[in-house]
C-alpha cells in the first residue's frame, strides 16, 4: 500500500518534462442521446477550437448559459469554425429528460450523457457549469466555472484568440 | 496513516506548482475545495452550537493519466464534520485511490471505482459531496468488448463506509446494441440497446429474533438482484424501461420480512425542435438493498431506484424536495415544453418558452401478513395507497428585450410527512415566483427573484416541521463580469410559521477558481447562487468555500 502511494508520487516528482497543456481524455465511455456507447474520442472539431460545457437539467445557470450561447452560436461557428459540445451530468434521475430538453430549447449543440460521471471527475468538474475552451490539437487551454450574463462575450474573445493560434 | 498524509500533501503541493504539466509524457491534474463553517445556535431554526467553534470539510483529487494508463488519489479531511455530514466522517486521511487502464475493448480498474449498471436499479455506486454519500467500491471493476456492439462489465468489491469498507458486493453486466451487432440495421432509423444485469452480496450470519417466541431468523447469506433493460429510440421517439427483481433480503429497511423486491420504471418521451413531451411511470416494491443488512442510515446503498419527479431549484418549490421509498410507492411524471415562435402573437420579438410539468406518488395497496420473519405483505401491482407526494409547476420564461430576462412560475405540491417518518397532515402549498434578470450593460448584471407560498400547514412545535405556514421570499443578486457577486436574501414566514432565513453571500471567481462566503441562515436544499448549484446544510452563521481545478 505505502509502496504504491510512493511509487506514484515518485511518478509525478520524476522526471519533469517540458510544460505542455493537458489534452482531454480519449479513453472515457459516454453516450449519445439515442443510446448509443462511444468514447470521448468523438469530441472532434477538424483543428478548430472546441467549447466543451459540463451541465445538467436542473442547473439554471447551465441553462442560462447554454440558451444566451444559442442566440449567437451561428454567428460564432460562421466567425470561428468553433464548435459546443454540451456534457450531461444528469443522473438516473433526470437522464431521460435530457434529450427532451435539448430538443425543447432547440439547442444545435453536440450532446453526450455522462451519467456515471466518469468524464466529469477525469475532467476534474467539481460544480456545474464548468466550461473549456479546447484548442485544435484537443489540449485544454481555458477553463471556467460558473456563468452569468455576459460571460459568453468574454468566452468568444478567447475563442477567436485560439482560433488564431494566440496564446490565452 | 501520517506517512500516507505527508506523501499526498507534497503531492498535491508539487501538483499546484506543476499546474497539468506533462510528467513522462503524462499529465497531473486535480482539484481542491475546502469549505468552513462558524456556526452557533438558534433554537428558532433549530441550530445548535458547535463545540470545535469552526468545521471544516477539505479534500484534494489528484490524477495522473499518461495515455491508457491513470491513477488518482483523494484526500480527505473532516476536522469536525461540517453540519449536515455524518459524524462518523470526522477524521483525516486518504479516502480512495486507484489505478486503471483503459482502452476501447478493455479497461481494468483496481482500487476505489465508481459504477452504475442500467438505471442503477441493481447497482450505482456514486458519490454526492454535497450530500455526504460515497459508496465507492474497494476492489477490481473489469469492462470488455468482445466484439462491436457489445459491452460486459464485471466487479467485486466491498463498499466504502465512512473511513472504512464493508460487505461484499459482486456483480456482473452486458448491453447489446441491436444495430450495431445485426448489420441489416447498422444504418436503421431505429435505434435498440438491451442490456441484463445480476448483483450479489454476501453477508455473515447474525442473531435477529423474530416476533414469535424468539425464534432466531434463518437469514439469507448470499442475496441476488437482477434485471432486464431495453432502450429504443426512433427519431424524435424514445422508450426506456428497466424492471428489476430482488431475492429474498430481510434487513432493517424492510423490518426483516422475506418478501421479494420487484421495481419497474418506463420512460417516454417525444421531442422536435422547440417541442418535447415526456412521462414517466415507476412502481417500487421493498428494493432497498444494503451490503449490511442492519445499516439505517444513509451509506452502503447498492442499488438506486431514481425518483421520476421533477427536481426543483427554486427554494420555495424545492421545499419538500422528494425522494424514493424504496419499501414501496407507485408514481407518473410528465413533463411538456414548448417554444412559441419568434413574431408571432404569443412568441413576441424573442420567443417565449412554456414549461409544464406535473407528478403524483403513492404508496401501494398492501394487505399485512405479519411482522419479523414473516412475507409481511402483500401487494397488488396497479393498487394504490395513500398520496405521498404530487405536484404540478407551469413555466412561463421571456425575453422582454435584448437586455430584460423575465421568468414566472406557479406551482403547487402536495406533500405527506409521512414519506419522513412524521405522522402529520398532508400539505398542500400554492408557489408563485417571479425572476428577473436584467443585464445593464456589458459588464453589469443584476438579478431579482420574489417567491410567495400559501399553504394549509401550520407550525406545531410537537411535530416541529419548521418549514409550515404561509412565506414570502426576496432576493438580490448583483454581478459584475462573471468575476465578482454579491447577493442578499431572506425568506420570512409571515403567517402560521418560525424562522427567518436571511444571507448575504459574496464570491468571486476566475477560471476554475472560486471563493465564497456568507453569512446568515440557511435550510438545507439545492441552492443556486452566483451561477453554482450546490446542495447546503441548515446553518446559522459564516460559511465559506474554496474550491479550484487544475
Amino acid at each position: 500500500m505505502k509502496k504504491f502511494f510512493l511509487m506514484i508520487a515518485a511518478t509525478m516528482l520524476v522526471g519533469v518534462a517540458a510544460a505542455q497543456n493537458a489534452k482531454i481524455p480519449e479513453n472515457i465511455t459516454i453516450k449519445t442521446l439515442d443510446g448509443k456507447t462511444v468514447e470521448t474520442s468523438v469530441i472532434k472539431n477538424d483543428g478548430k477550437p472546441i467549447i466543451l460545457s459540463f451541465w445538467a437539467t436542473w442547473c439554471k445557470p447551465c441553462n442560462r448559459e447554454l440558451n444566451t450561447i444559442k442566440e449567437v452560436y451561428e454567428e460564432w461557428q460562421e466567425e470561428t469554425g468553433v464548435k459546443l459540445v454540451a456534457i450531461s451530468i444528469d443522473d438516473s434521475k433526470s437522464a431521460a429528460r435530457v434529450k427532451p430538453h435539448v430538443d425543447g430549447n432547440e439547442w444545435e449543440y453536440e450532446v453526450y450523457l455522462d451519467q456515471n460521471q466518469d468524464f466529469k471527475r477525469a475532467m476534474n468538474v467539481v460544480n456545474v457549469p464548468h466550461t473549456f475552451i479546447i484548442n485544435g490539437e484537443g489540449e485544454i487551454v481555458w477553463q471556467h466555472t460558473s456563468f452569468v450574463e455576459g460571460g459568453e462575450e468574454e468566452l468568444i474573445e478567447l475563442v477567436r484568440k485560439v482560433a488564431n493560434g494566440e496564446e490565452i | 496513516m501520517r506517512k500516507k498524509i505527508i506523501i499526498a500533501a507534497s503531492v498535491i503541493l508539487f501538483s499546484f506548482s506543476a499546474k497539468a504539466q506533462g510528467i513522462l509524457g503524462g499529465h497531473v491534474t486535480g482539484n481542491v475545495q475546502l469549505d468552513g463553517q462558524i456556526s452557533s445556535r438558534d433554537s428558532v431554526i433549530g441550530s445548535t452550537d458547535v463545540p470545535q467553534k469552526l468545521l471544516s470539510n477539505a479534500r484534494a483529487d489528484i490524477l495522473y493519466t499518461n495515455g491508457d494508463f491513470s491513477a488518482g488519489l483523494r484526500y480527505e479531511g473532516y476536522l469536525g464534520p461540517m453540519l449536515g455530514f455524518n459524524s462518523q466522517y470526522a477524521g483525516q486521511g486518504i479516502a480512495n485511490y486507484f489505478v486503471s487502464y483503459k482502452t476501447q475493448t478493455l479497461a481494468i480498474t483496481a482500487g476505489h471505482f465508481y459504477e452504475q449498471f442500467g438505471n442503477g436499479m441493481t447497482l450505482r455506486a456514486y458519490e454526492d459531496r454535497y450530500l455526504g454519500i460515497d459508496n465507492a467500491i474497494r476492489g477490481i471493476n473489469v469492462m470488455y468488448r468482445p466484439v462491436r456492439g457489445v459491452t460486459l462489465k464485471g466487479l467485486i468489491g466491498q463498499q466504502r463506509y465512512y473511513w472504512e469498507t464493508r460487505g461484499l458486493v459482486r456483480g456482473v453486466d452486458a448491453e447489446l446494441s441491436v444495430n450495431d451487432i445485426v448489420n441489416a440495421l447498422a444504418e436503421a432509423k431505429t435505434r435498440i440497446t438491451i442490456g441484463g444485469s445480476f448483483v450479489s452480496k454476501y453477508e455473515d450470519d447474525e442473531t435477529i429474533l423474530s416476533d414469535i417466541d424468539g425464534y432466531k431468523l434463518n437469514l439469507p447469506l448470499n442475496v441476488g438482484c437482477g434485471s432486464v433493460r431495453m432502450d429504443i429510440s426512433h427519431g424524435g421517439f424514445g422508450l426506456q424501461t428497466e424492471y428489476a427483481r430482488k431475492g429474498q433480503d430481510p434487513s432493517i429497511m424492510n423490518n426483516y420480512i422475506y418478501k421479494n423486491g420487484e421495481a419497474l420504471w418506463v420512460s417516454a418521451s417525444y421531442s422536435q425542435k422547440g417541442m418535447s413531451a415526456n412521462i414517466q411511470a415507476k412502481r417500487v416494491d421493498n428494493m432497498g438493498f444494503k451490503s449490511v443488512r442492519s445499516e439505517s442510515g444513509e451509506m452502503l446503498y447498492i442499488n438506486y431506484t431514481p425518483a421520476i419527479t421533477k427536481q426543483h431549484t427554486y427554494a420555495f418549490l424545492s421545499m419538500y424536495p422528494y425522494a424514493t421509498q424504496s419499501t414501496g410507492e407507485i408514481g407518473l411524471q410528465g413533463d411538456f415544453m414548448y417554444k412559441f415562435k419568434k413574431e408571432t402573437f404569443l412568441g413576441g420579438k424573442y420567443g417565449t418558452d412554456l414549461h409544464i410539468n406535473a407528478s403524483l406518488i403513492k404508496g401501494l395497496d398492501t394487505t399485512r401478513i405479519g411482522g419479523i420473519g414473516t412475507d409481511g405483505y402483500t401487494s397488488t401491482f396497479f393498487g394504490t395507497g395513500d398520496t405521498y407526494y404530487g405536484d404540478m409547476s407551469l413555466e412561463i420564461a421571456k425575453k422582454l428585450s435584448g437586455k430584460v430576462k423575465l421568468t414566472a412560475t406557479y406551482g403547487y405540491v402536495v406533500f405527506n410527512p409521512v414519506v419522513e417518518g412524521h405522522e402529520g397532515d398532508i400539505h398542500h402549498n400554492h408557489v408563485v415566483i417571479g425572476d428577473m434578470t436584467w443585464k445593464i450593460n456589458k459588464k453589469n448584471v443584476l438579478r431579482v427573484e420574489a417567491e410567495w407560498m400559501g399553504s394549509d400547514s401550520k407550525y406545531d412545535p410537537a411535530v416541529d416541521d419548521k418549514r409550515c405556514g404561509d412565506w414570502i421570499m426576496g432576493l438580490v443578486e448583483y454581478n459584475f463580469t462573471s468575476a465578482w457577486f454579491i447577493s442578499l436574501s431572506d425568506q420570512y414566514p409571515y403567517k402560521d410559521g418560525v424562522g427567518n432565513y436571511y444571507n448575504i453571500s459574496v464570491g468571486y471567481t476566475k477560471g476554475a477558481s472560486r471563493m465564497q462566503i456568507g453569512y446568515g441562515k440557511q435550510r438545507e436544499g439545492i441552492i443556486c447562487i452566483g451561477g453554482v448549484c450546490r446542495n447546503v446544510p441548515a446553518s446559522n452563521g459564516l460559511t465559506f468555500s474554496l474550491t479550484t481545478s487544475f
